[in-house]
């Protein structure tokens, strides 16, 4: 029997490791007992950490539950039909829960599991179940979407040390077997917090009589994990063997992007000749094409090109080593990125309200900026498109220096209300218009009242006596106006009509107001249905 | 209403639409019809596909057109799932006050491959109740499918005399008094962009007054200067330099790496054409150019790729 499904934790208070992570799930684990629904469980970290254990010790909990790992296809109609439905109902009796396990969530393939990512966003959504999924790599694109709708619980690495105490103290314990402290450290230290590696290298080493000793740990071909970038970094930059650079590289175990990253930075500072700088560059750019086509096609097969080409092809790049001392850098590009979040986050801010008014996108509001950079010297100008865009005193400060004057801003304020007012005279004037010019033209159309409403005409009659009607009826009247597609209400118009013409024209000013504001209400309930 | 006059003086009609004599002309059909298929406009930035889009839904949907148009920018780093929701509720819902409803995509050839398949399919489905109007620079970066599925129309840059008359329109709506010298200059720098030349004149008229030399004075103001300083860095064999200008300004300023390619092409252009560099060189210079530029489109990253670029120049 394999001693990692031997030493498989029954229990929380089994597993070693990640004890903050595990208190946040026990509490989602009761939450859920109580009878209190919670979000799905989003167990992210890298293998060995512990995340199938925790699953299946919460499954233990449940009466029920189904699992899907990246062996079933998991397209959308898949999806929907095996937990889809179950996800979405419950039973009518008692708290029956049933949980759904989903393994690799950042493994649902792009083509052969088409609409998978999609029909589990959707599941998570509007689950009613229960439902626990696990995945790798944190950044993964298919995951943005569903992190937001889950809680996430990010799995840090086992220390080495808790691996140590785990193998010493359980395994080793439980099987009777003695080896030498000192390797056994080492052996959980090369496993770089997988605890399933860890186990599985001691039991193909000490299983049957084998005795733990230094050498036999090298033999078994276990990755030294410990190059660190800055190792790697350095080889490469200052080796012209291959095979050295091409084993650190393979026994570095950051993201290979990242390590390139960093190449990258340090070649203008390690490397004098341009030659040699244009040579190296052209390698990583290679590389980084490489990196880009593994991500498009999901070929990461593609990755041992982008490493070779990081790599030796860097290495090979300089005539000579240089005798000197580089301390390593680490990307600029990305620590610019960190000091400048306020600025950027800034500059995004005002392109997402210019991109809202101006109709225009992010990227084009960028070009726009060194034109109000100049526009913005002028007072006039600067009070007038910050208004319109509704920009914030410190998004002015991105534009100009100095505040706009109160003076300025108190004058235009002032022709800002004037002209709002002209508009709403404009306005006033064009529904009025507007009202007069439908009349004649429902006139035309039906003298026919046979069709009015019963109910309606009563309402009528008793406010026949044009003089007496509240504004409030008149509103009702406009608002009707706005509708006008109902016969019932020509009736109604040519009420209105004729009450026009029995007044004169300052009566109507006065009696308009009211109803041109109830016609902009009515158009809002117009649309609200 | 006041603001910067790109969007004061946004021509609202299609009559007021300026150039593209054509197009306006086809669509007023749709709007006499009062209906229309979907439709894709490409061509250039600043030559009056948003305007055409947004006046002829003012005269397609009528009163009602607010409520029955949805414009998106599908660049904006919204993932296809933001889209797609978007168009779907929107679509689900019935036209009120007009006959059917419109919505509106902008740049839609800066989609994905995978979000355009998925647009094909909104498309599919409410044919019967809505209508597309997408708008991009370069159609070949469509997929067929939907251009198959779309009347396409092609904008050309407006031509110098069109954009010099709006501009003297503009001058004078607002009052300002310009030189006719001035005019020519903001048109030849804007190069068939409505968009940017307004752009120029607004600047130029808020440092005083419209003449030549406070249109130049903008130029030389808008225009990045890091890109040039980036090049002669490079050129200078000061790597390091031209590296860290290049970061600054697409990391601080935002620049896309599309951008940065176009800008150093037309830095390099410029400098065969003033005689400040050899042809050879400058054939080198447009072969890595290019490489960089497939190699972006190819999906690697922008600014490794561009800082290779750079190395290049060295």
């Amino acid at each position: 029997m394999l001693w990692v499904d031997k030493y498989r934790p029954k229990t929380f208070s089994e597993v070693v490791g990640n004890n903050k992570q595990k208190k946040v799930i026990e509490d989602w684990l009761e939450a859920w007992q109580n009878g209190n629904p919670q979000k799905p469980l989003l167990l992210i970290g890298p293998a060995g950490t512990g995340k199938t254990t925790i699953a299946h010790i919460i499954a233990n909990e449940f009466s029920e539950h189904i699992e899907l790992n990246a062996s079933d296809k998991r397209s959308h109609d898949l999806l929907m039909s095996t937990i889809g439905e179950s996800a979405s109902t419950r039973s009518l009796f008692g708290e029956n829960r049933k949980l759904i396990i989903m393994d690799e969530v950042d493994g649902i393939h792009g083509t052969n599991d088409r609409g998978g990512t999609k029909a589990l966003n959707k599941i998570i959504k509007e689950s009613k179940q229960p439902i626990v999924m696990m995945a790798n790599d944190f950044y993964s694109s298919k995951l943005t979407t569903m992190k937001k709708n889950c809680q996430v619980i990010k799995m840090d690495k086992i220390r080495a040390p808790t691996i140590n105490k785990f193998l010493r103290d359980v395994v080793l314990k439980n099987e009777e077997i003695e080896v030498d402290p000192d390797v056994l450290l080492k052996l959980s230290k090369r496993s770089s917090g997988d605890l399933r590696s860890a186990i599985n290298t001691l039991q193909a080493l000490v299983e049957n009589g084998g005795e733990l000793t230094e050498e036999t740990l090298d033999i078994t071909g276990q990755k030294d994990n410990t190059a660190s970038v800055i190792d790697t970094v350095t080889r490469v930059l200052k080796s012209t063997n291959p095979i050295n650079v091409k084993r650190s590289l393979r026994e570095n175990n950051e993201d290979p992007t990242l390590v390139m990253e960093y190449i990258a930075e340090n070649i203008p500072r390690e490397y004098e000749n341009n030659k040699e700088i244009k040579d190296a560059y052209e390698m990583i750019s290679q590389a980084d094409l490489y990196f880009g086509r593994a991500r498009s096609s999901r070929n990461y097969g593609y990755w041992r090109y982008a490493s070779d080409f990081m790599g030796p092809g860097v290495a090979l790049s300089k005539k000579q080593t240089y005798k000197k001392f580089t301390r390593v850098t680490g990307p600029m590009a990305f620590s610019l990125m960190g000091r400048s979040r306020g600025q950027r986050a800034l500059r995004d801010r005002i392109a997402s309200k210019m991109e809202e008014k101006m109709h225009i996108s992010l990227q084009v509001a960028y070009t726009v900026f060194p034109y109000f950079e100049i526009m913005f010297e002028d007072d006039v100008t600067a009070w007038e498109i910050s208004d319109f865009l509704e920009l914030e005193d410190d998004e002015i400060k991105r534009f100009r220096k100095k505040k706009i004057p109160k003076k300025v801003c108190t004058a235009m304020e002032k022709v800002k209300a004037e002209m709002r007012e002209e508009e709403k005279e404009e306005w006033r004037n064009s529904i009025k218009q507007g009202i007069y010019a439908n009349i004649p033209n429902q006139n035309d159309l039906s003298d026919d009242n046979s069709l009015v409403n019963d109910e309606y005409d009563a309402g009528m009659t008793i406010k026949d006596d044009f003089n007496d009607i509240s504004d409030d009826e008149l509103d009702a009247i406009a608002s009707e106006f706005s509708l006008d597609n109902s016969k019932s209400k020509l009736n109604k118009n040519k009420k209105d009509k004729s009450k026009d013409n029995n007044k004169n024209n300052e009566d109507e000013l006065i009696e308009e107001k009211p109803k041109e504001e109830k016609l902009e209400k009515g158009q809002t309930t117009l649309f609200s249905f | 209403m006041l603001g910067p006059w790109v969007e004061k003086y946004r021509p609202q009609t299609l009559d007021d639409v300026v150039g593209q004599k054509h197009i306006v002309g086809s669509l007023k059909k749709y709007v006499d019809q009062g209906s229309m298929p979907n439709l894709m406009f490409t061509g250039p930035a600043g030559v009056g596909k948003t305007t055409s889009a947004l006046a002829l839904v003012k005269a397609i949907l009528g009163d009602y057109w607010r409520q029955n148009f949805l414009e998106l920018n599908a660049s904006d780093a919204r993932g296809i799932d933001t889209v797609r929701t978007n168009i779907k509720n929107f679509c689900r819902l019935k036209p009120v006050g007009a006959p059917f409803r419109i919505i509106f995509l902008d740049e839609v050839d800066n989609m994905t491959k995978d979000a355009q398949h998925a647009l094909r399919r909104e498309m599919e489905m409410y044919t019967k109740t809505a209508s597309f109007i997408l708008s991009c620079n370069y159609s070949s970066k469509i997929i067929d499918p939907i251009q198959s599925r779309c009347a396409i129309f092609r904008f050309a840059p407006i031509k110098a005399e069109e954009i010099a008359e709006r501009l003297k329109y503009i001058a004078e709506a607002e009052g300002c008094d310009y030189e006719e010298e001035a005019i020519n200059t903001i048109v030849l720098f804007g190069e068939g962009d409505m968009r940017k030349s307004v752009n120029m004149l607004q600047s130029a008229a808020s440092t005083g007054s419209i003449t030549e030399d406070h249109v130049y004075e903008v130029v030389t103001k808008a225009k990045p200067q890091e890109i040039k300083q980036m090049v002669d860095a490079a050129l200078r064999g000061k790597f390091m330099e031209s590296r860290n200008i290049l970061r600054d300004v697409m990391i601080l300023q935002g620049t896309s790496g599309e951008d940065m390619v176009n800008q150093i092409y037309q830095d390099v252009s410029a400098r065969v054409m003033d005689g400040k560099m050899s042809g050879e060189v400058y054939m080198e210079l447009i072969g890595a150019i290019a490489d960089t530029d497939f190699r972006i489109r190819e999906g690697a990253n922008p600014r490794i790729q561009l800082e290779a670029l750079l190395a290049k120049f060295l």
